[in-house]
């Protein structure tokens, strides 16, 4: 199968007022076409800021090196114009806290329709069409309504499911999932993890699933990367990595993760 | 909406009156009285004077009197400005203070709003460092200080700009007034808005903006100002305060006929329904902005519950 990324010797470095921190040190994976990756690790040990130097949202004081080629396009060589133009678009991108990641004062139509306005120059009329189709995917139900509301007036669930409708609006090729389950209780973490099955089943979304959790991840990804300070311990099958660890840092991490859940 | 109105219109009844009872009672335990000169009137006129104006009655009466007149939009006979109502004193200043006020508060929430975004945008830069320096300039020198070295630089120095008088409300009249009323202000409202505009822009929605791959300015239209302005509209009335008791000198300084020197004039002189007149308009002019900040607040911010 195709590989639709190819991370290599990426570092992510910030410079702070105790000096350099290095956050992501010399890693190289790859993502093929279709495939869920799930990237497990600790809090801190790196798993989020590589996937901000790839899509260039890093925060001021980050800066990364190395090579991230996306569809054979050096992510890391293009300016901030080009990759807002990747972003949303080919690249959609859910976060953790879906309380605070939407824009409180813009009613929930607002900023779905924004998406393809921007990148595909679509018409008020057919972004909202697609809007409607994006919902129905997510399973939010009473479509019309929703579009009027604000987030405040959803629950966290509700909202971290228009976080990911935004996020299908242009139908990406990619999707980055960064913990997108860990705020959320377990019956609705079950919910949305279902549909990002789903989507790996319909549409063919590559998906990148970040998570403290393993069996979160064991959930849905195909291969798995496990982190630790900012480098790969391990990668490989998620099955035969979860069944068969080598490496004593995965051993420990699996130990973390209560018997009923194996 | 119309419920928040109604609601404040009935809570500022009460706070206008306690304010007039405030006022009242401040200027009646000060020593001296409207007509007390230095040389003692004869008893039977003193007398007679009192009589006409009500000041022989007990206190408590001469309240009750006031405030029937002020429910009827009469707010008494000037005691010093003889031949004057109050009415008739305010009508002749207040379009003077009310222009001077408006285009100072406009000019700072624009100005001050516009350099704290673009501070905010450009932090770390020389633009930044300017602005902050300068509005540290602007917050520590007060008008009454700012007004005179501006009259001697562009007035007297340069001569460009006329540096006394109203002139029938020409615009050159109105430029250092208007610019010393506004700097500090502008001082204040740009750090504000820096600020709040640095904790947007640092907010987890903007991150998803970022990664939705909205462009730059459509993020700053969009998503950012609507939410870094709302402690600029929490500040419109606090502001609005500043500028009347800033204008109150200001108007001294250029000769402008405001309401200001009624204010001070009035004080001084023991006027005592003049004072209060300026009280009660200023004071219903405060609560106005507080409540049209309420209102723009709700508009802005749908978390905003109307109640
Ligand atoms: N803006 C920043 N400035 C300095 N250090 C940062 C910044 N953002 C992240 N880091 C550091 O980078 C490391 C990796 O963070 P992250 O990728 O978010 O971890 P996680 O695996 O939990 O997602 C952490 O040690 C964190 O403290
Ligand atoms: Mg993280």
């Amino acid at each position: 199968m195709q590989t639709i990324l190819n991370v290599n010797d990426l570092s992510v470095n910030f410079d702070t007022s105790q000096g350099l921190i290095k956050a992501v040190d010399n890693i190289s994976f790859s993502i093929k076409k279709g495939e869920c990756l799930g990237i497990a690790g600790e809090s801190g040990s790196g798993k989020t800021q590589t996937f901000f130097s790839i899509t260039g949202i890093l925060s001021d004081n980050g800066s990364a090196t190395g090579i991230a080629d996306f569809n054979n396009v050096d992510l890391l060589k293009l300016t901030e114009k080009e990759l807002s133009e990747i972003r949303g678009k080919k690249i959609g991108f859910i976060f953790q806290d879906p309380m605070t990641s939407l824009t409180p004062h813009m009613n929930i139509g607002n900023q779905l329709i924004e998406v393809s306005m921007i990148h595909k120059k679509n018409t008020k009329k057919d972004a909202l069409k697609k809007a409607k189709e994006v919902l129905d995917i997510v399973k939010l139900p009473r479509i019309e309504n929703l579009l009027k509301k604000y987030p405040h007036e959803l629950s966290g669930g509700m909202r971290q499911r228009v976080m990911i409708g935004i996020s299908l609006m242009c139908d990406p090729l990619f999707i980055v999932a960064d913990e997108p389950t860990t705020a959320l209780d377990v019956t609705t973490q079950k919910e949305i993890l279902k549909i990002f099955n789903d989507l790996k089943k319909y549409k063919d979304i590559t998906i990148a699933l970040i998570s403290h959790d393993i069996g979160v991840i064991s959930e849905v990804s195909d291969t798995i990367l496990i982190m630790n300070e900012g480098r790969i311990i391990e990668k490989g099958n998620c099955k035969e990595v979860l069944t068969s660890p080598k490496h004593e840092y995965t051993k420990h991490l699996l130990s973390c993760v209560p018997e009923w859940m194996k | 909406m119309i419920q928040l109105i109604i609601k404040r219109l009935a809570i500022a009844i009460p706070t206008l009156i306690i304010i007039i009872a405030f006022v009242f009672g401040l200027m009646r335990v000060a020593p001296g009285g409207p007509f007390t000169n230095e040389r003692a009137l004869p008893p039977e006129i003193e007398q007679k004077i009192n009589e006409a104006y009500d000041l022989d009655k007990p206190l408590i009466q001469q309240f009750g009197i006031y405030l029937s007149k002020i429910a009827k939009g009469d707010l008494g006979p000037s005691y010093k400005y003889k031949d004057f109502t109050v009415n008739e004193l305010i009508l002749s200043g207040f379009p003077i203070s009310l222009t001077l006020g408006i285009s100072a508060i406009i000019i700072s929430l624009l100005l001050g709003s516009l350099l704290g975004i673009i501070a905010a945008i450009k932090r770390n830069t020389i633009f930044d460092y300017a602005v902050m320096g300068v509005s540290l300039i602007g917050i520590c020198v007060p008008s009454f200080v700012l007004a005179p070295i501006l009259s001697l630089f562009f007035g007297l120095y340069l001569g460009f700009l006329p540096i006394s008088g109203w002139n029938g409300g020409n615009i050159y009249n109105l430029i250092l007034p208007v610019v010393s009323l506004s700097l500090p202000q502008i001082a204040i409202i740009s750090r504000m808005m820096r600020s709040s505009t640095i904790e947007t822009l640092n907010s987890n929605f903007i991150r998803t903006a970022r990664a939705k791959g909205i462009p730059k300015r459509r993020i700053i239209t969009k998503h950012v100002i609507r939410s870094s302005i709302l402690p600029i509209i929490d500040y419109l009335a606090p502001a609005t305060a500043g500028l009347m008791t800033g204008s109150i000198i200001i108007e001294q300084i250029f000769g402008l006929p405001g309401i200001g020197r009624y204010f001070v004039v009035g004080a001084l002189q023991r006027d005592y329904t003049l004072v209060s007149g300026v009280m009660i308009l200023y004071a219903s002019l405060l609560m106005f902005l507080i409540l049209l900040s309420d209102i723009l607040r709700a508009i802005l911010d749908p978390r905003v519950k109307i109640k």
